[in-house]
């Protein structure tokens, strides 16, 4: 397998009409190869000839749940499971009970989620940290080029390394880029903790910052402050 | 128990009172009596007065015209007996009564009774006067009391009082326990009816009857506790299967509409509409999950979870996921934390408490069409903290805010205005107050109030190295 797009995928849903969509979607994604089941039964069948890589399940199906259904796929094979549930409170039953799901998506659900939670879980299970340090994404800021795999800033005048806490708070901004991150987040990202009592620390890590990657540190052009909320990270375009 | 313990008390004290009463009653009717009959045989002539209405006349002796009155209509017959006990004189003198008498009769009859008459004596110069009343009329009993206890009258009289009241007191408190021993079950059972508890005394003895009708009340109120628990639940479940059905069919609409609203290939109108069929399906999920949380929360079947939350870091969570799904240019979203407040925290459920401030916020949107001013601000007061979220926008009707202000205890779900009744569940869940107002200055506020909890002592912290 080189790429999670080769990954043989198991959809298993009672409704063949958001099977097909799902289908659909992974399709328009990259994912070729798609089974899929309509019940407990054709399920098992499937994952033991035809052996898939990753499996959409949903919790509801016609002739049993699909918890019990993941415990005994968990029996036999470590396959990567993403549930499709219909109701809240499942939350609490999947995360943290022990039941080896990889992750869950509600009902209704954005096909955008959809695929961004698969392809992350397929990651995690195939192409786990060896791969992962070559994914550090290089970006570019105007003019600066930052590389998160060395953790280097070059501007046209300079070239800077990224202390521990600015890289962890540049990674932060850049994995939300345009997007508002609260100081607690980034605080998390730095050291673990909430906002409380790491005001001025944040403050002066950005201040930093900013001096690094911003053309005009005291009039930033990318790395914003939002009051009140935090900060974002806006221009940024891959390389 | 307390009410049993006061109404035996008075009754015992009443039944002490009632013998006292009685004792006191009959004494003083005792003494009444004594004194009327005293009266009244002063009124009447005395024996003395009629011996000496018998004058000697001529050798022979003859009665005054009272005295034989008074004989004939008060008692019966009269004689008059020499000193060797012969009748020398009579008055209606009956057949039966001896003329000779011994010294022996004299005593006897002198004392008690002469054939069954009851006779008084008196001295006479020529003897001895007898006056006789008839048969059947009186009764006599001697009575004899040594000197030394009519001496000490003013001590035993009030003693046998006080003897006869303790005596009263100590018969009444063992009846009266007897008849507590029977009330405090029932009394108990009362209690555990009104606490819900079983009830199930046995039914025998005096008061069978009234603990039988407490046994069928509280079979009665077992039974419908039961309905009604089991028509809550079957009610939550219901609202929750019924949510659970519309989410495969909403799954394909919002997932047909987000695909095609990224289609590039379709014109922008087309794909305009897609946006909408998207996002007023992400409504219609909103609403879902809002239904079933509120039934849920409406019937205690949601549970709560207690963990330390932070607020502020909450607050900025909230208000950065709204302006990170994008807000419209028309609307600013401010957070504001008071200084004393950076570090409350509370104890509560963070994903309910998201819930409450997200539906808060949106309610704002929702109610400002055109834009608006929206701030969320944090305050520490004491030992509570003061969530408020507002806006300048159009506040709320007066009709809104009478229906806010009505008790949430009322297991009604509102026609409408779900997300502010969940918002109000969950403040009542974690034991809040919340206020709804209209701001002078136009638009509105919502005010939660919560107990602070425990709070993580740290104070600002100075640079360090490892910080860098």
């Amino acid at each position: 397998m080189k790429t999670i797009f080769d990954c043989k995928l198991l959809i298993v849903d009672d409704e063949p009409e958001l099977r097909r969509m799902v289908q659909e979607i992974l399709g328009q994604e990259g994912f070729t190869k798609i089974l899929s089941a309509s019940s407990c039964r054709e399920a098992r069948r499937l994952l033991d000839s035809a052996k898939p890589e990753g499996v959409i399940l949903d919790v509801s199906l016609p002739d049993g749940d699909g918890f019990s259904l993941l415990r005994e796929f968990r029996l036999t094979s470590p396959v990567p499971v993403l549930f499709l549930s219909a109701r809240d409170e499942d939350e609490n039953r999947l995360l943290g009970l022990g039941l080896g799901a990889d992750d869950y998506i509600t009902k209704p659900f954005l096909p955008r989620e959809l695929t961004l939670r698969l392809k992350a879980v397929l990651n995690r299970a195939y192409f786990p940290v060896v791969l992962q340090q070559q994914a550090k994404p290089v970006f570019r800021l105007g003019e600066t080029e930052i590389d998160l795999n060395s953790g280097t800033v070059r501007s046209q005048r300079d070239c800077f390394t990224l202390t521990a806490k600015e890289y962890a708070l540049l990674t932060k901004l850049y994995e939300n880029q345009d997007r508002i991150v609260t100081g607690d987040s980034l605080c998390h990202a730095a050291w673990g903790d909430n906002l409380y009592g790491y005001e001025n620390t944040l403050m002066v890590h950005i201040r930093r910052l900013r001096a690094k990657i911003e053309p005009e540190p005291s009039a930033p052009r990318h790395l914003l402050t939002v009051r009140g909320l935090g900060y974002k990270l806006v221009g940024a375009e891959s390389l | 128990m307390k009410s049993i313990g006061k109404i035996l008390s008075r009754y015992v004290l009443s039944a002490a009172g009632v013998a006292l009463i009685l004792l006191l009653l009959n004494f003083a009717a005792l003494v009444v009596w004594t004194i009327q009959s005293g009266k009244t045989a002063q009124k009447d002539f005395s024996v003395s007065q009629l011996a000496a209405g018998l004058t000697e006349k001529d050798g022979g002796y003859t009665l005054s015209e009272e005295a034989r009155t008074t004989i004939a209509r008060q008692f019966q017959w009269a004689m008059l007996l020499d000193e060797n006990g012969r009748v020398v004189w009579s008055e209606n003198l009956p057949a039966d009564v001896p003329r000779e008498f011994t010294v022996s009769d004299v005593a006897g009859f002198s004392r008690w009774y002469l054939q069954d008459y009851p006779v008084r004596v008196w001295r006479h110069p020529g003897g001895l006067f007898v006056l006789g009343s008839p048969k059947g009329s009186m009764w006599k009993h001697a009575m004899e009391i040594p000197q030394k206890v009519m001496d000490n009258t003013l001590v035993w009289a009030p003693a046998l009082l006080l003897l006869n009241g303790g005596a009263a007191v100590l018969l009444a408190l063992l009846f009266a326990l007897r008849f507590f021993r029977s009330l405090q079950p029932l009394a108990q059972g009362i209690e555990d009816m009104a606490e819900n508890k079983a009830v199930r005394l046995s039914s025998r003895g005096l008061l069978s009857d009234l603990a039988e009708g407490i046994n069928r009340t509280s079979a009665r109120l077992m039974a419908q506790e039961t309905a009604l628990s089991r028509r809550d639940t079957a009610r939550t479940t219901w609202i929750a299967g019924v949510s659970h059905d519309i989410r495969t069919p909403l799954s394909l609409v919002m997932g047909y509409a987000s695909r095609l609203e990224e289609d590039p290939l379709l014109p922008p109108a087309a794909r305009e509409q897609a946006e909408i069929i998207r996002r007023q399906s992400q409504r219609i999920k909103t609403l879902v999950s809002d239904l079933n949380l509120a039934s849920k929360l409406t019937y205690n079947m949601q549970p709560i979870r207690q963990e330390c939350i932070a607020l502020a870091a909450l607050l900025r969570e909230s208000a950065a996921d709204f302006l990170n799904s994008g807000l419209a240019e028309a609307y600013t979203l401010d957070v504001m934390i008071a200084d004393n407040a950076r570090n409350a925290s509370i104890r509560g459920d963070e994903e309910l408490l998201r819930r409450a401030v997200a539906n808060l916020i949106a309610n704002s949107l929702g109610h400002n069409p055109r834009g608006c001013t929206i701030q969320v601000r944090l305050e520490q007061a004491g030992a509570n903290c003061f969530l408020t979220v507002c806006d300048d926008g159009a506040g709320f009707t007066p009709e809104q805010l009478a229906n806010l202000s009505h008790s949430p205890d009322s297991a009604e779900l509102p026609n409408h205005g779900l997300g502010l009744t969940i918002v109000r569940q969950i403040v009542k869940a974690h034991a809040g107050t919340i206020e709804f107002r209209n701001l002078p200055a136009g638009g509105c506020a919502v005010v939660i109030g919560l107990k602070a909890g425990p709070i993580e002592q740290r104070s600002l912290r100075p640079l360090r190295n490892s910080d860098l």
